[in-house]
């Protein structure tokens, strides 16, 4: 069951001039149609192209990576030799043979350059790629990399963020912010620490509130690094191309990947294309540096076509979603204001900063949580360990605070003997209030989006007594993300002669179905069936830049500029009609037949009225346009900002489960989830999102876990890496779309990724303390874990008899 | 090298493996087929099933010389109309996609083995299939249907 609520008028979208006319096509696919994605027969029988389907060109060598069995140590000589004589190897790079080239410029990273793409005079992790094998074909690249030895100088290795703090050891010489964000340029060559940024929230004088205030609640909580796991394994292939270097990549930012490569080849941006396919799958991980630098360097060095493909146990050794512990409190008044909430949030980023010192920051920002808070005091810090580097994974660290700040609420409103619905309902932020960040609150609906979901799971309805085993429960949780901001989107289109387009934008589409969308945004401008709209594929040489694919920006951002370029399209075509009949635009109307002049009664179709302007069939017309989303840089002292994004995103989770009190398995009976995405361009797109983030976060609850021993990775295969299957599937699930338009947005529309994989685990986790009377703070929930805690609180009760 | 006959999808191909070939391999870089996916090497995703007589198989793990002559299935090989392709189509069952044409062909086995399952019979046949992106429910739709159009 999915409800649309409260559907507002679309927001600052002039709306199309004429009511659709009676014989007009319907439906048109536009906005708001449950339309299917164009390529889903193709995405059903596998004929459409991945990356790694493209052909192999003759001359491709295929590259073997060697990798270090080090956590932390010096390397002091690589030996290839070995590896050399092997038939069907044709060079091994390392990464001193790429320095001599590049100098520095072999660091690379969105916030920090500190990765370099072949490890250079150190290694920092288990599994770093240390030397490059160039082989005639894959399997012997890959066995002649054991052929390859380092003789290293072990260093003292900083396993966890105990031993980062403790200072005895650096993963780094000193702080190398990219040239990337203004305001980490002061950390630059800061030494003798692993805190690569640190964030700072606060807001009156928290202490002394904490100090007075009646209800004190404490809590640490701990979430575990994860991987994504898309089943698309990367893939890079690159090759120079007339003094060009041209490369084809599982990437969902094309146009950062582009920025890299020109810094990391010295080359002007104008001699890099980057090219992409539909995804399968990403989540994150397949952003920012990944295969591409190095495929970039070892085709630029050795003038060869080189093709990257990184094994499943690989692609655990590129990116993980930070572990993150955060010791949190919050604090209520003798009404039960919530006066104080502080909260020390510790994100371990590995062994490169990635794009941890943003996560620390933007995420950092909402680590109070969406209520009304009096005074806060936040430390967010991203901090270096010796282990495989952490970035961006949908939710971008906020699922890690949320995972606190909803623990502290629920166990408040426990405290204070209120129900943990209505506490928080309460004390949600509404619209226009103010977030603890500084900034006014619009298009957030939280309190519908908890409304919803406790009332689709019965929440008044009395909990099962149970059968002496099996326990039940419920719990609910909210979560508030920040969208990324200030970003960048533009968009180019071609009205082709016979009345279809050609839209030309960077945004990849990895599943969530942004390829059909923005060919709704801009139908519904046009009034064109959206089917006659195809999307190209990023590719630097042609698309327009766009900062990213990722943090639920593109609905958004692209949108808008989607929703522009048509606008200006329109706009072109009566000027057309203006100029051919002599007659002002302002008396045209364009709809799904044409241009019309209703006084005149004269009517000219789409291909009748460009091939008049040009003479030719086939000709094109184009537009572009851009769309910029603005920020107010948070204060640096303060963390404060009133407007430190463009918008939020709201969302809510109820559960009810049983919990068996024999093995401590957790069965889901009922989840419903909640997502205000402002307006939902497809509802059938929006569900998906919404239940397959709900689903994600399952398995960040109960199950899934990158599980670390002295550094090294234990279970990076998917024999030992468990992910949710259809079996984990809820016995019901409800998604629930909430329509609060925002006023900016494209037909009132905000993005929808990650807002349900925010509060799975804190609802679950609350349910689990209604059920059997345990607060658990550490994650995942397994059956092991929430019997430790039966047993603990059974030893407790009867100490205590 | 032994020159082997792998039959897909009705069509024959010849082609020259070695004993350590997997089928996976052979049938992507010898015949191009795109729609069997490499997802995990271990047989534990299912973006690689395919069809050996009727019986799915992880071709990721098996030696391709065994299917020399064996009828082999992919999901590019079935049509359009196919009742367990339109139902996926119909239901909106995929996502990013990588893993959906493993999905279909679990579920020809299925419905070929038993026309009428039930929720808890799906689930047991494709659990060992992972979507990422959590298709899951569309899925189920969509084999609930396809049991519809192909029932006698």
């Amino acid at each position: 069951m999915t409800k649309n609520l409260h559907t507002t008028p679309r927001a600052k979208t002039p709306p199309v001039e004429v009511e659709p006319a009676a014989d007009e096509p319907d439906p048109r696919y536009g906005v708001g149609e449950r339309r299917k994605r164009f390529d889903a027969l193709g995405r059903v029988r596998g004929t459409i192209r991945y990356t790694g389907d493209e052909g192999i060109a003759p001359g491709t060598v295929f590259v073997g990576v060697h990798r270090s069995t080090m956590p932390h140590a010096r390397i002091v000589a690589v030996h290839t030799e070995a590896a050399l004589e092997i038939d069907g190897v044709l060079e091994v790079v390392t990464g001193s043979d790429l320095y001599k080239v590049l100098g520095d410029r072999i660091y690379t990273g969105p916030a920090f350059a500190d990765q370099p793409c072949l490890a250079v005079d150190k290694t920092r992790f288990v599994g770093e790629a240390v030397a490059a094998v160039l082989a005639t074909d894959l399997a012997t690249a890959r066995s002649a990399v054991d052929e390859i030895s380092v003789e290293y100088e072990e260093l003292p290795p900083v396993y966890d963020v105990e031993d980062a703090l403790r200072g005895d050891s650096f993963v780094h010489e000193e702080l190398r912010p990219s040239s990337v964000f203004a305001d980490l340029a002061h950390l630059h060559g800061v030494r003798g620490t692993n805190v690569a940024y640190e964030y700072r929230q606060v807001l009156g004088d928290s202490a002394a509130e904490h100090a007075r205030a009646a209800t004190t609640v404490s809590a640490t909580t701990w979430a575990p690094p994860t991987h994504h796991v898309p089943i698309e394994l990367p893939s890079t292939t690159a090759w120079v191309d007339s003094g060009r270097l041209e490369l084809l990549s599982t990437t969902q930012t094309p146009s950062y990947v582009r920025q890299t490569v020109s810094d990391l080849l010295d080359l002007p941006l104008s001699r890099v294309r980057i090219m992409t396919r539909p995804l399968g799958g990403s989540f994150g991980c397949k952003m920012y540096d990944r295969l591409e630098p190095l495929a970039a360097a070892l085709a630029w060095t050795t003038g060869r076509r080189v093709r990257i493909d990184a094994t499943r146990e690989e692609a655990f050794l590129l990116t993980t979603r930070h572990g993150a512990e955060v010791i949190g409190s919050m604090s209520a008044d003798a009404d039960g204001n919530i006066v104080a909430v502080s909260s020390d949030v510790r994100y371990d980023t590995g062994a490169f900063a990635d794009v941890g010192p943003r996560i620390a920051a933007k995420s950092g920002l909402v680590a109070p949580g969406p209520y009304r808070i009096a005074s806060v005091d936040v430390r967010s810090r991203c901090i270096y360990t010796n282990k495989v580097s952490a970035g961006p994974f949908r939710g971008f660290g906020v699922p890690q605070v949320t995972w606190s700040h909803e623990t502290l609420v629920d166990e408040l409103a426990r405290e204070l003997g209120e129900d943990p619905y209505l506490y928080r309902r309460r004390h949600l932020l509404r619209e226009g209030d103010i977030a603890t960040v500084g900034t006014k609150m619009h298009s957030a609906d939280f309190l519908t989006c908890i409304d919803e979901v406790t009332k689709a799971i019965g929440w008044d309805k009395p909990t099962p007594q149970g059968d002496g085993r099996w326990v039940h429960g419920k719990g609910v949780a909210v979560g508030m993300k920040a969208v990324l901001t200030p970003t960048i989107a533009n968009a180019t289109l071609n009205l082709n002669q016979d009345g279809s387009a050609t839209l030309l934008i960077s945004t990849v589409d990895m599943g969530q179905g942004s390829d059909t969308i923005m060919s709704q945004i801009a139908g519904e401008v046009l009034c064109l069936d959206s089917r006659r709209i195809h999307v190209v594929r990023a590719d630097t040489d042609a698309t327009p830049y766009d900062t990213i694919t990722a943090g639920s920006r593109s609905t958004y951002h692209t949108g808008n500029a989607v929703r522009l370029v048509a606008e200006a399209m329109r706009t072109k075509l009566l000027g057309f009609a203006a100029e051919q009949w002599g007659v002002p635009a302002r008396e045209l109307v364009l709809d799904a037949r044409g241009v019309t002049h209703k006084k005149s009664d004269k009517l000219v179709t789409l291909p009748e009225l460009v091939r008049a302007k040009f003479g030719a069939r086939g000709a094109t017309v184009t537009t572009s346009e851009n769309f910029t989303s603005w920020w107010v840089p948070y204060d640096h002292d303060t963390g404060l900002s009133e407007k430190v994004t463009e918008h939020w995103f709201a969302g809510a989770a109820a559960v009810r489960i049983a919990v068996d009190t024999y093995t401590g398995r957790i069965r889901t009976q009922h989840l419903a989830i909640a997502g205000d995405v402002g307006r939902a361009i497809n509802p059938t797109l929006v569900e998906q999102q919404l239940t397959g983030a709900a689903v994600m976060g399952i398995g960040h609850t109960l199950f899934d876990e990158l599980v670390f021993d002295q550094g090294q990775i234990t279970n990076a295969t998917l024999l030992d890496y468990q992910l949710p299957s259809i079996k984990d599937v809820p016995e019901k699930m409800t998604p629930i779309i909430v329509e609060s338009a925002h006023r900016e947005g494209p037909f009132g529309a905000k993005g929808v990724g990650e807002t349900t994989i925010l509060p799975i685990a804190p609802a679950y986790a609350g349910a689990v303390r209604d059920a059997c009377g345990v607060r658990i703070t550490t994650l995942p929930l397994t059956p092991e874990r929430v019997l430790h805690h039966l047993a603990a609180s059974e030893n407790a009760r009867k100490a205590k008899r | 090298m032994n020159e082997i006959t792998l039959r897909v999808n009705g069509t024959p191909h010849k082609v020259a493996v070695d004993d350590t070939t997997v089928l996976l391999d052979a049938l992507r870089q010898r015949i191009g087929i795109t729609s069997t996916r490499e997802g995990c090497g271990v047989g534990a995703c299912g973006a690689c099933t395919v069809l050996a007589d009727g019986t799915s198989v992880s071709s990721c793990l098996a030696s391709a010389v065994r299917y020399d002559g064996v009828p082999l299935t992919t999901a590019d090989g079935l049509a359009e109309d196919d009742p367990v392709v339109s139902s996926f189509v119909d239901s909106d069952a995929m996502q990013c996609g990588y893993c959906i044409p493993g999905f279909v062909l679990m579920t020809k086995e299925l419905l070929a083995e038993n026309p009428t399952p039930s929720d808890e019979e799906i689930a047991d046949h494709l659990e060992g299939n992972i979507c990422r992106c959590a298709t899951y429910p569309e899925i189920i739709k969509a084999v609930r249907l396809a049991a519809d159009r192909t029932a006698p």
